[in-house]
């Protein structure tokens, strides 16, 4: 009786499908747990799809597009072209000082609230400064790799 | 007394430049300990372990106490855990004693630092030694355990069990590595992902997205308004601060540096957890706590030295059993690897070295930081209005340094950052809860090895159950984690109910 009741819970794994075993058993967790919250939220799911959607179309509820998708472009642009000025560079971190001139240029530039003359000049020397001081602290001094 | 070599003036030097780099990310409100961390770690590629620990170790102790200076002088948390700062320090600054409140803040923070490093000095060996008989069954529970309290203490039990485990599925993409047990397929991908993540994500590069990119965008959405919040505040105008303020503090003190230290403990629970406990029962408790929320000092005590211990206790279960107790340890346990450090019950036994200049720079740094803050305060004070459109640019350039040279050049880390960075803002907007994520993705990988090896040694279930003492123990101690959350959950409601129905 008790051999029956103590092999309901044997279990043996595969040696080739070890990998699957435990990732199996998450995505079943995880997809049930899914299930659940949507089940206990359904009736807010709506509402806050229909919030976020009128944010990002019509700037609602503070929700500044300029600066947001702004700073998704500016990033998404600094990486791809590290990389690129960088291949062309290599070894040397030129990738990385080249393009993070700019890129900290137009991110500070695109945040401050008061585009005058003043902190424009405080701008555009921190975006000289700012990446020569690390690429030469990091590459050059410490020999750490950089794009 | 070998390690006492390690102590060259450059390792004193790396604790003073992390402590004053940490005071100052913790003092801009919007930066934290782990952000500070997360932006440092470039650095510490290029030293060698105990330069790297003295550094970092600066930083966290640095970054976890500036955040007193916003709290205090603009009404701001600079980091979750300096929440019930803001109580009694803002209201003494409009007083005009921003100076008196900062530097008995600062004297409390000393205190609860030193404390929690006593704790870590005695403590840790102790559950290391316990943790070593421990076979794969126990190490499995005990993982289990951290994620168990994690997700019930957040604010949706659901959401951050949800949480916990959407981390350790992001953990399990990748190979199931041979080194570990593995067959050395690769799994939960599509065939094009190969090529990039036959290694999974790495780990920094995901924490520092998580922590530092996401930040970002969030207050990028917020789009930077009237941010040059100039303190209008006059440090010293009201009474002066000095040393007979603590005369009769002693048991607050003690108080607040254990429940800070013993929260620490508590993987995943959060500095805002600590400080806020201190506080109410610095309320409960206290003779008199008629002036608390007005500018009453004991308030202050209660808050920064709780916080404080966190430090201390936070690296217990780091460094005695490998579990991260909150996200800046989590970003440490990824500093340890690089440097060939294997965190668990084996690490202190067999670097008994590196466990001393771990004690002595935890020390140092809580002394160098009391050094800076309480004579440099009125400099630090000014820290709080660099504007953010300076800071942002530079910490992603930074960020992107830290995940490129992580191994040593690999531009699909630099895009994990961007992944994950976007990842955690949506998360956000949708309520997983960010902590479990990260200590489930930190743990998932060792959750599946000792969870396979114990199935495929025993072929059993109920091998967990029945194993050792240790197990059921572990399990006692799952159950009543449970059950304390729910028990909180039903009070929090029922007061609710009885709060609306008066």
């Amino acid at each position: 009786m008790e051999g029956q009741f103590l092999s309901l819970f044997d279990v043996s794994i595969a040696f080739e499908q070890s990998h699957l075993f435990f990732p199996k058993l998450i995505t079943y967790i995880l997809l049930g747990l899914l299930v659940i919250i949507l089940i206990s939220k359904r009736r807010r799911i709506p509402l806050a799809l229909k919030q976020a959607g009128r944010a990002v179309l019509f700037a609602e509820h503070g929700f500044d597009r300029w600066r947001f998708f702004g700073t998704l472009v500016l990033i998404i642009a600094y990486f791809y072209f590290m990389a690129v000025v960088g291949d062309a560079f290599p070894n040397t971190g030129y990738g990385f000082l080249l393009t993070s001139i700019p890129f900290v240029f137009l991110l500070a530039t695109l945040y401050v609230e008061d585009r005058s003359r003043k902190n424009l000049i405080i701008i555009s020397v921190n975006s000289v400064v700012a990446p020569v001081l690390a690429w030469y602290v990091l590459s050059q001094l410490f020999r750490i790799t950089l794009p | 007394m070998e390690f006492l070599s390690n102590f060259s003036p450059m390792f004193f030097l790396l604790i003073v430049a992390g402590t004053l780099i940490g005071v100052i990310f913790g003092a801009i409100p919007g930066m934290t300990a782990t952000m500070a961390v997360a932006v440092s770690l470039p650095l510490t590629y290029a030293l060698d372990l105990n330069s790297g620990l003295a550094l970092l170790l600066g930083l966290y102790v640095g970054g976890i106490s500036g955040g007193m200076v916003p709290a205090v002088l603009l009404n701001i948390p600079g980091t979750p855990s300096s929440i019930t700062t803001t109580f009694d320090g803002y209201p003494m600054a409009k007083k005009g004693e921003g100076e008196r409140a900062l530097k008995v803040s600062i004297v409390a923070s000393i205190f609860g630092g030193l404390f929690s490093a006593g704790v870590l000095f005695y403590f840790a060996p102790v559950l290391a030694d316990f943790a070593i008989k421990f076979s794969y069954v126990e190490k499995f529970l005990i993982i289990f355990l951290a994620l168990t309290v994690i997700a019930s203490l957040t604010k949706n039990m659901l959401m951050g069990i949800f949480s916990g485990v959407l981390g350790v599925w992001l953990s399990l993409i990748g190979t199931y590595e041979i080194t570990n047990g593995g067959n050395g397929e690769t799994r939960l991908m599509f065939d094009f992902m190969e090529y990039y993540l036959v290694s999974g994500f790495s780990l920094l590069p995901v924490l520092i997205g998580i922590f530092g990119i996401t930040t970002i965008l969030q207050d990028a959405e917020k789009g930077f308004k009237g941010e040059a919040a100039n303190p209008t505040i006059k440090l010293t105008k009201g009474s002066k601060f000095s040393f007979r303020i603590f005369k009769g503090q002693f048991v607050n003190l003690v108080r607040s540096s254990s429940i800070g230290t013993f929260v620490g403990m508590l993987p995943g629970v959060g500095g805002s957890a600590a400080s806020v406990l201190a506080y109410t029962q610095e309320k409960n408790f206290s003779r008199d706590s008629s002036q608390m929320g007005k500018g009453a000092p004991q308030g202050l005590v209660a808050s920064e030295s709780s916080n404080n211990a966190l430090t201390g206790g936070a690296l217990v279960p780091l460094l005695s059993l490998g579990i991260p107790g909150d996200s800046t340890t989590a970003i440490l346990i990824g500093a340890f690897t690089l440097q060939g450090v294997q965190v668990g019950p084996l690490f202190i036994g067999e670097n008994i070295d590196t466990w001393y200049t771990i004690i002595i720079a935890l020390i140092v740094a809580n002394f160098v930081m009391f050094g800076i803050m309480f004579f440099a305060i009125k400099y630090i004070a000014k820290v709080v209005e660099v504007p953010k459109h300076i800071l942002y640019p530079i910490i992603v350039m930074m960020c992107v340094v830290g995940a490129y040279a992580i191994n040593y050049g690999i531009m699909f880390d630099v895009w994990t950052l961007l992944i994950f960075g976007l990842f955690g803002y949506v998360a956000c907007k949708i309520g997983i809860e960010l902590v479990p994520l990260i200590i489930g993705f930190i743990l998932g990988g060792s959750a599946e090895v000792y969870f396979v090896k114990s199935i495929e040694s025993y072929g059993n279930l109920l091998i967990f159950f029945t194993k050792s003492p240790i197990a059921v123990f572990l399990w006692v101690l799952i159950f009543i984690s449970v059950a304390f959350s729910i028990f909180i959950r039903v009070k929090a409601r029922r007061s609710e109910s009885l709060a609306s129905t008066s």
